[in-house]
């Protein structure tokens, strides 16, 4: 088995572990702590990082050019993003809930895995790269919005409906989780800013659908931005906007790899 | 060498004679140095708290260790002999004690303070000088089965007072309960209590408002807090996090529109409204809107029944984790039990 698949199995079990820790703490069949499923998040971190620096080392350039690639590298993102952000915000619940999407975008980029060899050696160059990184990292920041904005509905339901104080426990103040929505879509699409700022700089520009998703997607989130500061949006409606909103980067991502 | 339990708690003896066997906290010092000096008393630990008043004893008779401890106990307090003390001997001892440091022996099951008052009494007799390797052997042991049995069960998981629910959910609400602010509608003794508890995590401001200001004031003053005329309330709400109403009225005193105007003010903040009056002062629609929790006093003894109750069925799991450690107790034979049978019960 190639190193690369390797590292990706080994990243995708890690992910599985945490996610059914995290299941396990939920439903309060383990009595773990955080640490746990902190170190799984970690140790599938670990293997993603080593794939991507063996796959880059392969290819001579950044690996975000297949669906397979593009698709580990924004699960790498958003695991990175949750490290910056959840254990600074105090939402150490957020990996169990990061654990589970990671897989599922980790298995899905396993599932159209083609080697390094059959992969293209081109360098874009440095545009190019700068500009579908950034974009990429953006949209992890986005994934864990939407973690968040889901964590946020759950919290607000039970509080709300007077149930299941054992998992309301488990869970981070609703407070804390729309801050960190409100902060990660910010993050994001300052990112994804930066990441259009570079594709303007290619030497030759990206095909206008595909530059026209991307603007449509830093507008929806810019929107969504605006709306809140001058008008006030409800932590509820931010938490649904953030949760329904990745459906877009994931739409966009499907489209890129389509080509 | 026997160790002896001898004591009185809640459980059989009523508060009229706990208050007379308790030793005051700058006592227990003397006191302990004062009983293990007693003939045939080698070592000793006074346990003495609102809920019981216990001596841990060794000596090299079980019978005549008890007997000292009893006598001594008696006179200090004049206690008659028609007031029975209860007595464990060795392996039992320890299960006792095992059962109060995890709180199963408490008056709220599970509770964390008791923990920290036997460690305290532990130290206090080993800095008077009044305990030696069986007894520092047993409550260092004890101390480890506390620990064992609280991070291994769900016996001290959750809240079991409606004031403590009530700081829970705001701390779900709001993470951190500091800078937060109260507003206490109705200056009742429930509400107080309440408001004392989400005082004790760090809320910076308290607004009373009652319908007699006197009794809003005096409560204001009580909690450092400023009181409000009653008509003046809602134009608190925009910059107030926790609501606790408790007013007499007959009829809701908090109406949806009064709320839902608040909120739009309230750049998406969430509120939590506690009501504790009954008949209930806030419009059960109120919770309806976005971003405003609302729990009445059902609901809040309804968390704290649970609670209770899921501690009540972790009791088995933790005895049986004691029992377990009870069975491995190595010291009182390696120490040669001269007189380690039961003794009976003076009761």
């Amino acid at each position: 088995m190639p190193p690369d698949k390797a590292a990706l199995l080994a990243a995708s079990g890690f992910f599985l572990a945490g996610s059914v820790h995290a299941v396990r703490s939920l439903s309060g069949r383990s009595r773990q702590g955080h640490g746990i499923g902190t170190a799984l998040l970690a140790a599938g971190f670990l293997c993603q990082c080593l794939f991507l620096a063996w796959r880059g080392r392969e290819l001579g350039r950044c690996p975000i050019t297949t669906p397979f690639e593009l698709l580990t590298f924004v699960s790498w993102a958003m695991v990175l993003l949750h490290f910056v952000t959840g254990t600074a915000y105090r939402l150490s619940l957020l990996g169990a809930f990061t654990a589970p999407l990671a897989l599922v975008l980790q298995l899905t980029a396993l599932l159209r895995y083609l080697p390094a060899y059959s992969s293209g050696r081109t360098r874009p160059g440095f545009w190019p790269e700068m500009h579908a990184t950034l974009s990429l990292i953006a949209y992890g920041a986005f994934a864990l919005a939407c973690v968040a904005g889901v964590l946020f509905l759950i919290q607000d339901r039970l509080l709300k409906g007077h149930r299941n104080m054992n998992l309301v426990r488990h869970l981070p103040a609703i407070h804390h989780l729309s801050g960190a929505v409100h902060r990660l879509i910010l993050t994001g699409t300052l990112i994804l800013s930066t990441g259009i700022i570079a594709a303007y700089q290619m030497p030759s520009r990206p095909p206008a659908a595909k530059l026209a998703f991307v603007w449509g997607i830093w507008g929806i989130y810019t929107a969504l931005l605006a709306y809140d500061r001058w008008r006030g949006m409800s932590a509820r409606r931010s938490a649904w906007a953030a949760a329904v909103g990745f459906l877009f980067p994931v739409l966009s991502l499907w489209i890129v790899a389509r080509r | 060498m026997p160790v002896v339990c001898i004591g009185l708690s809640y459980t059989n003896t009523p508060i009229e004679v706990r208050e007379r066997v308790a030793f005051a906290p700058s006592t227990i010092g003397p006191a302990t140095a004062e009983l293990s000096s007693q003939s045939p008393v080698s070592e000793a630990v006074i346990v003495s708290t609102c809920n019981r008043m216990e001596v841990y004893a060794a000596g090299p008779s079980a019978t005549a260790t008890a007997t000292a401890v009893d006598r001594w106990l008696r006179q200090r307090f004049q206690i008659p002999d028609s007031t029975p003390f209860f007595r464990h001997t060795d392996e039992e001892a320890a299960r006792h004690l095992f059962a109060v440091v995890s709180g199963l022996d408490s008056m709220v099951l599970g509770e964390t303070e008791i923990f920290g008052q036997v460690k305290d009494a532990y130290s206090t007799a080993h800095t008077a000088g009044s305990t030696g390797r069986l007894l520092n052997k047993l409550f260092q042991h004890s101390f480890r089965v506390g620990k064992m049995v609280r991070n291994t069960t769900d016996i001290q998981r959750g809240s079991t007072s409606v004031g403590s629910v009530a700081v829970e959910l705001a701390e779900k609400i709001f993470g951190d309960l500091r800078g937060t602010q109260i507003l206490l509608l109705g200056a009742g003794d429930m509400s107080r209590r309440v408001a004392q508890s989400l005082q004790s995590r760090g809320t910076s401001a308290i607004v009373v408002s009652n319908r007699s200001h006197e009794r809003a004031a005096a409560l204001a003053s009580e909690m450092s807090g400023r009181a409000i005329p009653f008509d003046d309330w809602p134009a608190e709400v925009p910059s107030t996090d926790v609501i606790i109403s408790s007013t007499s009225a007959p009829h809701a005193v908090i109406h949806h529109d009064q709320i839902a105007s608040a909120m739009r003010r309230r750049r998406g903040r969430p509120l939590f409204l506690i009501d504790i009056a009954v008949p209930r002062d806030i419009e059960p629609s109120v919770n309806n809107i976005e971003g405003v929790y609302l729990y009445d006093i059902d609901a809040l003894e309804l968390i704290a029944r649970e609670t209770r109750s899921r501690r009540e069925q972790e009791i088995a799991r933790c005895r049986e984790i004691i029992a377990a450690q009870v069975n491995g107790l190595p010291y009182f034979h390696s120490y040669g039990s001269r007189d380690s049978k039961p003794m009976e019960d003076p009761a």
